[in-house]
């Protein structure tokens, strides 16, 4: 066997012999989930906007490694990027996500605390949450892919089970430590449920038990100068996820823009690998002793 | 001879982890309040159902407990075959699953729709260990 097939065998064994993914259905919204800890997820989504007359349809496409370090602790990186029809294709930053779900038991509500650096510009359109009045849909590239600034995001997450039902409310706070904004807040809010609360015993990827589907509403509340719903984007967004493989799952969400400030349609896709024990597998091989 | 390098690397990481921990010792702390211990199994009249409790077990436990759900010492996970595991109610163990051990690393299982955890607590009752050769 030729040693490029031999990698790309291998590369086929590491990816089957990866596990289970139930993924949250939701782009925006967060739950109490966390990832289960050693285990690495990597997604590849993309935000497509459908514009109003005047502005071009935009991909922005990100690459997001979500790792769990312990059963409360979850920690992600996202790269970033945004190819604008009729304009050109920019790299727009990087973001650094860290959640931290306070009680070890389930509640009736489940808090988790949410902290993110964002190194991005104002060229970013993935919209993984919107703060303020959103982002700049109508200037070109050219004009918004300037230095990244420095920025820090909180949330607070608040996340309950009813019977097979998640309900998740996030409430959102950024400060762009680069520019002179103020505190700009967003919000979110999502439900969501399994097609079916069994499990069939056969193995099959059509089952009702594999997908899980849901809506979220999400959008900007302004900012300490200038706070309210009122000229910010909103979006309502219908959410299906799919369980393709034991290590695999396919997302897609639909979503409708509110108000003058949002693109009228967003269309979002994301596709997550899950491997497990990534970490213990890793730091095994740099002779840790188990 | 670079990609071979690569791919014992990948292999290293691809490859099950194989252990068991029949030494495990439940957390003291660890224990279901009395109303959750004394919920009875809702599909305790369908054993038929622990089928897709096992695919549910091998979907979500077996990369800690394993494939026989034998544990692993490393990762301080239950031997399930155990008794001091098996004698537990039914309703200690759906506790367990929903709730999740953050202390010794086993996280909560809510995501999973409630009749599935159940049907996760069927299967683990036909956990048993081999017979000994005298018992056969």
């Amino acid at each position: 066997m030729r040693p490029i097939s031999l990698t790309c065998v291998t590369l086929l064994l590491l990816f089957c012999s990866s596990v289970r993914a139930q993924e949250s259905p939701f782009f925006i919204t967060y739950t109490h989930y966390m990832e289960e800890p050693g285990n690495l997820d990597f997604e590849f989504s993309t935000t497509n906007g459908i514009p109003r007359s005047g502005q071009q349809s935009y991909v922005a496409p990100y690459m997001e490694f979500e790792y769990g370090v312990t059963a409360r602790w979850t920690s992600e990186v996202y790269l970033e990027g945004q190819s604008t029809i009729g304009d050109s294709t920019v790299f727009t930053g990087w973001r650094w996500e860290n959640r931290y779900k306070l009680f070890s038991r389930e509640h009736r509500i489940n808090p988790v605390l949410y902290l993110e650096y964002e190194n991005v510009n104002e060229a970013s359109r993935i919209q993984k949450e919107i703060e303020g009045g959103g982002p700049d849909l109508v200037s070109s590239n050219s004009a918004l892919n300037g230095p990244r600034s420095h920025e820090l995001e909180g949330k607070l997450i608040l996340s309950s089970n009813y019977r097979d039902w998640n309900i998740a409310e996030n409430f959102t706070l950024a400060k762009n430590f680069s520019e002179s904004e103020g505190i700009e807040f967003g919000y979110a809010f999502g439900v969501s449920r399994p097609l079916s609360s069994l499990a069939s015993a056969r193995e099959c990827r059509f089952c009702r038990e594999n997908f899980v589907v849901g809506a979220e509403v999400y959008g900007g509340l302004g900012s300490t100068l200038d706070f309210g719903a009122s000229g910010a984007a909103h979006y309502f967004a219908p959410v299906l996820s799919w369980t393709v493989s034991d290590n695999s799952t396919l997302r897609i969400s639909p979503g409708v823009g509110l108000t003058h400030e949002a693109s009228p349609v967003l269309i979002r896709f994301g596709f997550t690998y899950e491997i497990r024990g990534f970490g213990e597998r890793v730091s095994k091989l740099f002779g840790r002793r188990t | 001879m670079r990609a071979l390098a690569i791919s014992a690397l990948l292999m290293s990481i691809a490859m099950p982890e194989l252990a068991q921990n029949a030494r495990y010792q439940p957390d003291s702390d660890w224990q279901a309040p009395a109303t959750a211990a004394s919920r009875d199994n809702p599909l305790a009249s369908k054993p038929e159902l622990a089928a897709g409790g096992k695919k549910l077990f091998s979907r979500n436990c077996v990369e800690c407990h394993g494939p026989e759900g034998t544990g692993m010492e490393s990762k301080h996970s239950a031997d399930l075959q155990l008794p001091i595991v098996q004698q537990q109610s039914d309703g200690t163990l759906f506790w367990k699953i929903t709730n999740g051990n953050a202390k010794r690393g086993m996280p909560s299982f809510r995501k999973i729709p409630e009749l599935q955890r159940w049907q996760i607590v069927l299967y683990i009752r036909t956990l048993k260990p081999p017979k000994s050769p005298s018992e056969n």
